[in-house]
């Protein structure tokens, strides 16, 4: 052999003698067993994979949890947003929807009461009040275009609600008969006897001019009188709810309004002239 | 044709040894197969050696009754240190020589031990005693032969000379 080959040869011992040392070991091992009869070479073979298995199960393992705890929970967490988003939407809508519904109700009541009323009428929406709602003043999305004049009674399904005061064209202003400066002829729909309901800044009104003699009730009603050369009679105007003897020799009552005041959003402007005033106005009357 | 006299050789010295025990005791106690392995490792080709080593440990397994692999494992890895000694070190000095077989045959047995109280629960440390006593007769006896081959082969090279 040339000393080439020798050293090339003495080159490879290294992995020469680790293969040896194996093919010995493999052959006792397909040989010898151990105390329980297993044959070695099963168990070493056993004892060879068993790492990458596990090292494979547990690389398995957790790219699966890396999906399922996150790529995973990353989609369920887009989802809940979107969900959430739906949810908002909905609840949104359901309000809507809810609105749309009550306003569907009042108008119905408000076309009833319209049917009811031997008037022409204009149908508008409350789209203002003066920030104090006592102060008494609301406008409405109906002017001089619509047929809208100064003066002329505004009412919901309620009742009487105010008059026009001004008007521009596509607009109104509304004066309450809560308002301090306004005055309504009415009278005791079961006695018919008459007086003059004023605003007092306060939700309730007052009934002035019913003299001490007059019986006015708790609970009785009050229509308009159709005096007032504003509102037409028979307009329910609101309530008594205090009605007691004055010293002045006239009787101090307080009136609850029938139209909701403080809430309204939808009324009829009856453009119908008012009644001339024939009979004698009562005293305080604001035209 | 190489690797047939190299499987011829091993054969030869394990049937030798066996032949030679059964006459006499002392030849039990001598490693004719490791001063086989030395050889290759010091006059020829030191990876050769380790097929030497290889090949002659099963053939003894296979003599004594032992499972495959024990004597193998054990040869291979005199085989290897004897080889690498002789890669790294001069090994024509007497007592190197001695030293090394020495040493590779306590590894050889050592390594045996080591494999039967592994795999099989048991060894007898009578069997490791016996061992140190057939390292020194063993080297003492390759230290010989070694002399001997060294003494023929300078005479053979002084008459071509």
């Amino acid at each position: 052999m040339s000393i080439e080959m020798a050293s090339k040869g003495e080159g490879r011992s290294l992995y020469v003698v680790i293969g040896l040392l194996l093919l010995h070991l493999t052959l006792l091992s397909i040989q010898v067993k151990d105390p329980s009869g297993t044959l070695l070479f099963k168990k070493w073979v056993l004892l060879a994979t068993s790492p990458m298995l596990n090292g494979a199960s547990n690389v398995s393992r957790a790219i699966s949890d890396f999906w399922t705890g996150y790529l995973w929970l990353h989609g369920v967490r887009a989802e809940n947003a979107r969900l959430k988003e739906d949810v908002r939407q909905l609840a949104l809508l359901n309000s809507s929807l809810a609105q749309e519904e009550e306003e569907n109700s009042r108008l119905r009541r408000l076309l009833a009461f319209d049917a009811s009323l031997p008037y022409q009428t204009l149908g508008a929406h409350v789209v203002g009040r003066t920030p104090d709602f006592l102060s008494g003043t609301i406008y409405l999305d109906r002017g001089s275009l619509a047929g809208v004049r100064a003066d002329q009674p505004v009412v919901s399904d309620g009742g009487i609600v105010g008059r026009t005061v001004l008007v521009t064209r596509n607009s109104c202003q509304v004066q309450l008969i809560t308002n301090a400066d306004a005055s309504v002829g009415v009278m005791v729909e079961r006695t018919r006897v008459p007086g003059v309901a004023r605003g007092t800044e306060n939700v309730l009104l007052d009934l002035n001019y019913i003299s001490n003699t007059e019986e006015v009730n708790v609970g009785d009603a009050l229509v308009t009188s159709g005096l007032d050369g504003i509102f037409p009679k028979g307009l329910p105007v609101g309530k008594v709810v205090v009605s007691q003897k004055g010293k002045t020799g006239f009787r101090t009552i307080r009136v609850e309004p029938s139209a909701d005041i403080i809430r309204i959003e939808e009324v009829l402007i009856l453009l119908g002239p008012p009644k001339p005033v024939t009979d004698s106005v009562a005293p305080g009357v604001v035209k | 044709m190489k690797y047939l006299f190299l499987a011829a050789s091993s054969f030869l010295a394990i049937t030798a040894q066996m032949i030679a025990g059964k006459h006499f005791f002392l030849f039990n106690f001598m490693d004719l197969s490791l001063i086989l392995i030395a050889y290759w490792a010091f006059y020829r080709s030191r990876a050769q050696a380790l097929f030497v080593g290889s090949l002659t440990g099963i053939l003894q397994d296979a003599v004594l009754g032992l499972p495959l692999g024990y004597n193998g494992f054990g040869k291979t890895l005199a085989a290897f240190v004897i080889a690498e000694a002789g890669r790294r070190f001069d090994v024509e000095g007497t007592w190197i020589r001695f030293a090394l077989m020495a040493v590779s045959s306590c590894l050889s047995s050592l390594s045996m031990f080591a494999l039967f109280l592994l795999l099989q629960r048991s060894s007898s440390d009578v069997l490791l005693g016996a061992s140190l006593l057939q390292a020194l007769i063993t080297a003492g006896v390759g230290i010989l032969v070694f002399a001997a081959l060294d003494t023929y082969n300078r005479i053979r090279t002084k008459r071509v000379g």
